[in-house]
């Protein structure tokens, strides 16, 4: 809709000197010469649409889809339009973003996602959203990697004599048809259906027409990584299905125990947004929250904790249980009933005194503001019991909130699978929906899905992406779709629901789970772009304005403004509690020869749905910085005990489940005889990267030892397994790398520290200024005012260590995987990498540093004096260019990088890994999918090339063009870098400096500010701020903030 | 020429006083009449066979990438950089003999001169291979020249990587002039003794018509003086600029300004330590003993004892600096990635045997020729030039890849493992070396004859009535 006039060529004023392309032309009469010329070159037959800014766009960008989507009468309303006839706004070359959701763990996560001519190729948060606000997560950026992911199923197949035989959807309707008329006949017994948790209300509204059609049909619902036991927990606390909603920048106080609330819990970038909301203080007088964490593992949340209590998962129970009497005895908190059935328990073994007594006058005093945080591994009791504590101290309703579940709703009070294994045996199953997860590779080992699978009489359908290891056991194998494919909708962990649009038809004939859902239900209608508009109609209650209501909802990625109503009062239902509670022994604590292990949601796999992504694969696990393979980590004490060092591989052995074997990997700070143990690893039919990378570790997991499990026995076995590490050497030597400092000690005025009002003068900053002075330059210092000074923040404080921006920037880059054998070489192609360092003397109880390092765009590049052919060269705004184009890769510039973020194409990566046999080949060709996710604005590099983060600068150039299109200068933050976009807890900044409003000019000038490596003279544009540490003095008592159990 | 004998009051003429003018031609000039005898081909065919696996080895890096060597990040540079520096140090001696020598008047080096020289020229296109196949694209790299282009961009004429470009070219072009300008006499020789047409057009055609006469000899003098001249900045220019790669970058263990006169002690120590293995060997194969007598070998072994002793220095002076300079990272990489002592995770550092391979036999062999036993002793001088070649090449192996590995971050700390296609490369360019350099001394003289003519006691025009031992009046060359 611009509303700029179409420039036209008016006829040539008299006496114009005539310009001929051909002798024909010469000849002939000027003014036929012009028409000719007219039609065939029509002026403005691209109308460009910039002169509309980013919301205006997306609004109109929406709109049309919702136009071409449902506009049209004539046409399918389920299809989307192929480019045959160029669509109204869409500018070829210029990208489109699109607002979808996309499930995480019960979550919903907004998205907006960029579009090329069709082709979604990044994913971003959606600000609109309350889930994201604008950040996402590692998987949501790596997802749209799977969408293209070659080894996708590419038709329905049936299974013939264990071989698969291809089929269409023609062929399975009629199989379905003739299914459904003969439960039909008998109200559906012997049907069954195997579901993932959803919080989908249009999948949840047909798996109950299922449930009608067929009234003896049993739903069962299993999902390896879901949030039941939160969901059992908060119904024993409050006999009702709710949710928590945490307001963790409200928090003074924060008590995680054993949960990884900051990256794989449920609701992790809403809480990683809000958590780091305050702890990011501009100054010493800033409010900033503790974080305490108690865990039997070493997650990430553990390293961003104040103070760390290395406890095994099973201690957690009685921990929480003597802080509960702590609470009672000592500070009068109301527990009623509950009292009764912690009191007497005492401090349980490993537990330091002060670890009760202080936290909780900690929780006491800051009441409403200390909410208590417990992970999934947790059984439901615990949380029962959080919920106690957390509703005593008046936490919920304040910096927690209460929202109905929408798994609460009818269609979810589902069984289970081990029923339906037992089912199977017994022969009571004759047809079995798989629709979705992968049972056969993540169900519990003492579920036994396979024999039953195997049976005469059993039909069996699986409806998923790949045709993994559930499909291999399954009748019948149909294709999903990716969710960037489909129709659907979602409801965030608020109740706030949002519309999932496709960005793309399916690439190959597949359809989604609510579709397959809706065939079985019987519809005639089951096409998901029906069932949505159905859904939100029902849910937005509007009558005549739908569309425009509908057209609003698509647009800005929410239906409606809000969501659901948290619980008004909320209360306590103590007596379930405590009868919830007292079926509980204490639990042993483990020993040598009883070890406990712990499942972790993989930083990387998540539950193995990302098994077949070179970009997860090959994305460092922030504690072990490990690619390519998991391990089962073990404290120092624990190794040393057992005889045992890194990379020997080890057997696992417990009672009712089956052994493993794994290599050990020593990670300081683990909690002693404890083996956490990594998901998602060690898949058979993952596909060509996934394939056997790693170890599974399904079989020592059972129901009774899902979260943790103990009485494992560890021995050593002569093999050896490479545990392949992005990043080596752990410590940083004592160089002001990653500097941080304590903040107490500064705000409270300690009289050892007087005068000290600023983070610059704490004794840590300060012992660091005085090697931070920066050389003086040798030559004469360009002037940047007058054109944009790009720079970045990066706020040490705030980053979490989630790795969002190392795969956002692998996405917006077209930065290749190189596999495990070149990782292991050491020649990973990451333009930005999160450093991970331990600090402290104590290698039980170290503290964690976390770095992310891109290109520093030094004003002084050591990099480009040295370059022969002038490929890296600096840019009137300052930035350090690279021109792949003149780059001979003589690799000078990488030695001379003092902070090694130059990346060399040591082979040609982009076809290397991707044959179909999964055997790496330099001269083998990239599948056409993958080629289709490449950002078109940025270079492809080819082997022999140098590389390396350019502050995005492709971005930089279009919003460059779109505002001199538009007669203005850039606005402040009118755009930032991928990193930026993508960090949940807004860690990085990116803008112009010379810009005194833009983000990036008020962190710079933040007195905990630094320059990594200043003293070298490189004047790097990228600033750090130092990370501020919240440790509480009277937990402190002269000793590191983290302890053994 | 035509000047003393004698170097020193006392001292016995380098060369045998029955060594007749045609002796000197007849035993020189047949080497290349004669078939080669057996040692010949046994050093041959070998030196052909790993000719042969250099040019697989790189078709194979060059069809796959640099990704078939073990380089990676951080260690960007490693066997290729450092066989470079290694091969380039060994060219070093030859113009140092034939140049620096010859200004100062050392007669005893017409013996070894030409052989040097050809040494120099075949190991500068040795080093010469490496920076033009370790570009990540080789198809590229005459955009390292400053070739007018469409593109319109010159070279960047701030990177040492460019100096080198001009600096190895240089050095090379003057280096095959030098040589071959002193080749022109002695091809004459073998021109006037050939016996069949083919030989006589052959070497006729290279010797330029030459026919000795007086005329022919001022003007040769001159000009081969002004090459003199011109290659002996050279000798200090070239490796020089090759240092100055390291020393002008900002990585401790690079960034050091006693790079250039390190690295040119360095590589006159292995020049002459590699003209003496191949000396060694050629005047048993070709029984030269009496025009390369233990007196030539002795003298060199002196030489190598001298700049041995500076490299020394140089070594001990960089741990020097390192503690006076007070910077943390320097003083790390020479503790730690060096001599190796643990780090902060309690592990020795991975290359402190590289380190100490290195002081070993650059430092510690080299002084065994403070004892006339050893230094006149061939089997040892033999043994002990082989050891220093090694040291040397693990002096710019520790440069390299030692102060890679480990710099700024320890969060991008790395390791270098070679692999097969880098040894391979290596050991080919030692048959390509080989092969070149058995081609020449098969079919050009081997040795200077005219200046070894003009060293002999006979070309004295007093000899006759000098009693050795008095002092005759040193003759300034004309």
């Amino acid at each position: 809709m611009s509303r700029r006039k179409p420039f036209e060529f008016g006829p040539a004023p008299k006496g114009t000197p005539m310009v001929w392309r051909s002798l024909e032309e010469k000849h002939r009469d000027p003014e036929e010469t012009r028409k000719l010329a007219e039609t065939e070159f029509p002026t403005s037959v691209v109308e460009p649409a910039n002169l509309v800014g980013r919301r205006a766009f997306l609004g109109v960008t929406g709109a049309s889809a919702a136009v071409a989507f449902s506009g049209c009468i004539r046409r399918p309303v389920n299809e989307i339009l192929p480019f045959t006839e160029q669509v109204e706004y869409r500018v070829p070359g210029a990208p489109v973003h699109y607002a979808t959701v996309a499930e995480r763990r019960g979550e919903a996560i907004g998205l907006l996602v960029e579009s090329h001519e069709g082709r979604p190729t990044k994913v971003e948060g959606n600000p609109v959203h309350p889930a994201s606000k604008g950040g996402t997560d590692a998987f949501a950026q790596a997802s749209v990697l799977d969408l293209y992911d070659p080894d996708r199923s590419p038709a329905p197949a049936r299974r013939v004599d264990g071989a698969w035989e291809e089929a269409s959807w023609d062929e399975f309707d009629k199989v379905l048809a003739e299914l459904a008329r003969s439960h039909e006949g008998n109200g559906g017994d012997g049907l069954r259906l195997l579901v993932t948790p959803s919080t989908s209300p249009s999948v949840l509204r047909m798996r109950e027409q299922v449930r009608r059609r067929f009234p003896g049909a049993r739903i069962h619902r299993y999902a390896s990584v879901s949030d039941q036991n939160a969901l059992d927990g908060a119904r024993v606390a409050f006999g009702e299905h709710v949710r928590p909603v945490y307001a963790l920048d409200q928090a003074q106080v924060v008590l995680a125990l054993d949960s990884d609330f900051l990256v794989t819990e449920t609701g992790a970038v809403r809480n990683a947004r809000a958590f780091a909301e305050r702890r990011r203080p501009a100054s010493p007088q800033d409010p900033m929250s503790r974080l305490y964490v108690v865990e039997g593992t070493f997650s990430v949340t553990g390293g961003n904790a104040d103070h760390r209590l290395r406890l095994p998962s099973s201690q957690v129970e009685a921990y929480l249980r003597a802080l509960a009497a702590e609470l009672v005895t000592k500070h009068g908190v109301e527990l009623a009933e509950v009292a009764g059935a912690v009191r007497g328990g005492g401090t349980p073994k490993g537990v330091p005194a002060r670890w009760v007594k202080v936290v909780a006058e900690e929780l006491a005093t800051h009441q409403g503001r200390a909410p208590i945080l417990v992970g999934e591994r947790q059984p439901a009791r615990v949380h029962a019991l959080a919920w106690a504590l957390n509703h005593a101290l008046g936490n919920v309703g304040a910096s927690v909130q209460l929202v109905p579940a929408p798994t609460a709703a009818a269609g979810e009070g589902d069984a289970d699978l081990a029923s339906l294994a037992a089912d199977l045996e017994a022969g009571r199953v004759r047809t079995l929906f798989i629709l979705g997860g992968n049972p056969a590779y993540d169900a519990p080992a003492d579920v036994n899905l396979a024999q039953g699978l195997a049976k005469d009489g059993v039909l069996s359908v699986h409806l998923s992406t790949h045709r993994d290891e559930t499909s291999q056991l399954c009748n019948w194998h149909l294709p999903m779709t990716h969710a960037l494919e489909q129709w659907g909708d979602l409801r965030a962990l608020d109740g706030t629901l949002a519309i999932q649009q496709p960005l793309i038809a399916p690439l190959y004939p597949a359809r989604s789970e609510l579709e397959v859902t809706a065939m079985l239900a019987g519809l005639e209608a089951w096409r998901g772009y029906g069932l949505v508009r159905a859904t939100v109609r029902a849910e937005g209650g509007v009558a005549g304005a739908f569309e425009s209501f509908w057209r609003r909802s698509l647009h800005s990625g929410v239906v409606g403004a809000a969501g659901l109503e948290p619980l008004a009062e909320p209360a306590v239902r103590s007596s379930d509690v405590v009868a919830a509670l007292g079926a509980a022994q204490a639990a042993q604590a483990p020993t040598k020869d009883a070890l406990e292990v712990v499942f972790l949601v993989d930083y990387g796999l998540f539950d193995g749905r990302h098994g077949n992504n070179p970009w997860m694969l090959e994305l460092p696990n922030t504690m072990t910085k490990t690619v390519w393979g998991n391990a089962a980590w073990l404290s120092p004490k624990t190794a040393a005990a057992l005889g045992v060092r890194t990379d020997d591989v080890v057997r696992l052995s417990r009672q009712g489940a089956r052994d493993i074997e794994i290599p050990v990997f020593v990670l300081p700070g683990h909690a002693d005889w404890v083996v956490t143990l990594p998901l998602g690893w060690g898949r058979s039919s993952a596909g060509r990267y996934g394939n056997g990378v790693g170890f599974d570790v399904h079989p020592l997991r059972t129901r009774d030892g899902f979260g943790f499990a103990s009485g494992v026995r560890l021995e050593k076995t002569s093999g050896s397994h490479k545990n392949v590490q992005s990043q080596e050497h752990s410590i940083m030597e004592g160089r002001p790398i990653a500097i941080d400092a304590t903040r107490e000690p500064v705000r409270t005025g300690d009289p050892r520290y007087a005068d000290m009002p600023a983070y610059s003068d704490s004794p840590e900053f300060a012992a660091y200024r005085t090697v931070l002075a920066t050389t003086p330059p040798l030559w004469e210092q360009v002037d940047y005012s007058g054109v944009n000074k790009w720079g970045m923040t990066i706020d040490l404080s705030a980053c979490t260590g989630c790795n969002a921006c190392v795969v956002a920037c692998q996405a917006e880059n077209n930065i290749p995987s190189v596999g495990r054998t070149h990782a292991a070489l050491g020649r990973m192609m990451h333009w930005i990498r999160l450093d991970r360092y331990f600090v402290g003397m104590d290698e039980d109880n170290p503290l964690v540093a976390l770095q992310p390092v891109a290109c520093q765009q030094c004003e002084e590049a050591p990099c480009e004096n040295v370059c022969p052919v002038n490929a890296t060269v600096h840019s009137p705004e300052g930035l350090n260019d690279m021109s792949y184009n003149r780059c001979v890769g003589t690799r000078y510039c990488m030695n001379n990088c003092p902070y090694k973020v130059r990346k060399f194409n040591y082979l040609n990566w982009n076809t290397y890994l991707h044959s179909e046999d999964g055997e790496p080949r330099t001269y083998g060709d990239m599948p056409e999918t993958l080629k289709m996710q490449y950002n078109p604005n940025v270079t492809v590099r080819f082997r022999g090339v140098m590389e390396k983060c350019t502050y995005c600068v492709q971005r930089i150039e279009r919003h460059k063009v779109v505002a001199k299109r538009e007669k203005r200068s850039l606005r402040t933050d009118e755009f930032t870098s991928a990193c930026a976009q993508a960090c949940p807890s807004s860690a990085i900044t990116f803008g112009n400096l010379n810009d005194a409003d833009a983000a990036v000019t008020r962190w710079a000038a933040v007195d905990r500010s630094y320059k990594l490596l200043a003293e070298i003279g490189t004047q790097p544009r990228t600033t750090f701020l130092g990370k501020i540490r919240n440790p509480n003095p009277a937990m402190l008592q002269g000793s590191a903030t983290t302890e053994a159990g | 020429m035509g000047a003393d004998v004698i170097k020193e009051i006392g001292e016995r003429p380098v060369y045998p006083e029955d060594a007749s003018f045609a002796h000197v031609t007849e035993s020189v000039a047949r080497v290349t009449e004669n078939p080669a005898p057996r040692g010949w081909w046994m050093l041959f065919l070998p030196a052909v066979a790993l000719t042969g696996g250099l040019f697989a080895a790189l078709a194979y890096l060059v069809t796959f990438g640099i990704g078939s060597w073990g380089n990676n990040h951080p260690v960007g540079w490693a066997w290729d950089i450092t066989n470079f520096v290694w091969w380039i140090g060994i060219g070093h001696a030859g113009t140092l003999i034939s140049a620096i020598l010859y200004l100062f008047r050392q007669k005893w080096r017409t013996s070894i001169n030409r052989f040097a020289e050809a040494m120099t020229i075949f190991a500068v296109m040795q080093a010469g291979l490496f920076p033009a196949i370790h570009t990540g694209r080789p198809w590229f790299d005459y955009y390292l020249f400053p070739i007018p282009n469409q593109m319109g961009i010159w070279p960047n004429f701030k990177s040492p990587l460019m100096w080198d470009v001009f600096a190895v070219s240089t050095y090379m072009t003057i280096s095959i002039i030098f040589w071959y300008v002193g080749l022109i006499p002695d091809l004459a020789t073998i021109r006037d003794r050939s016996k069949s047409r083919v030989r006589k057009a052959a070497y006729g055609f290279f010797a330029l018509g030459w026919r000795g006469s007086t005329r022919h000899w001022l003007h040769y003098e001159r000009a081969y003086l002004i090459f003199a001249a011109i290659s002996t900045p050279l000798v200090l220019s070239v490796h020089s600029v090759v240092s100055f790669d390291f020393a002008t970058s900002v990585i401790p263990g690079w960034h050091t300004t006693i790079f250039p006169p390190y690295f040119v002690a360095g590589a006159v120590f292995s020049g002459f330590a590699l003209v003496m293995t191949l000396m060694l060997i050629a005047r048993q194969v070709f029984s030269m003993q009496d025009l390369v007598s233990i007196k030539h070998l002795e003298l060199m072994n002196k030489f190598m004892l001298a700049t041995g002793l500076m490299v020394g220095y140089a070594y001990a002076m960089e741990f020097f600096v390192a503690w006076y300079s007070g910077n943390e990272y320097e003083q790390w990489v020479f503790l730690h990635n060096r001599l190796g002592l643990r780090d902060g995770e309690g592990n020795l550092g991975p290359y402190w045997w590289a380190y100490f391979a290195m002081v070993f036999c650059n430092v510690v062999v080299p002084q065994s020729f403070w004892f006339k036993r050893l230094r006149t002793s061939i089997p040892w001088m033999f043994v002990a030039t082989i050891l220093i070649n090694i040291g040397m090449w693990f002096e710019r192996f520790v440069i390299i890849v030692t102060s890679l590995h480990r710099d700024y971050l320890p969060s991008s700390w790395g390791m270098f493992w070679p692999t097969a296609i880098d040894i391979l490369l290596y050991l080919g360019t030692f048959g390509f070396f080989m092969t070149l350099f058995l081609l020449f001394i098969r079919w050009l003289p081997m040795i200077a004859i005219a200046e070894v003519k003009a060293a002999l006691p006979h070309a004295q025009p007093h000899h006759d009535d000098t009693a050795y031992g008095a002092s005759p009046a040193p003759i300034a060359a004309e």
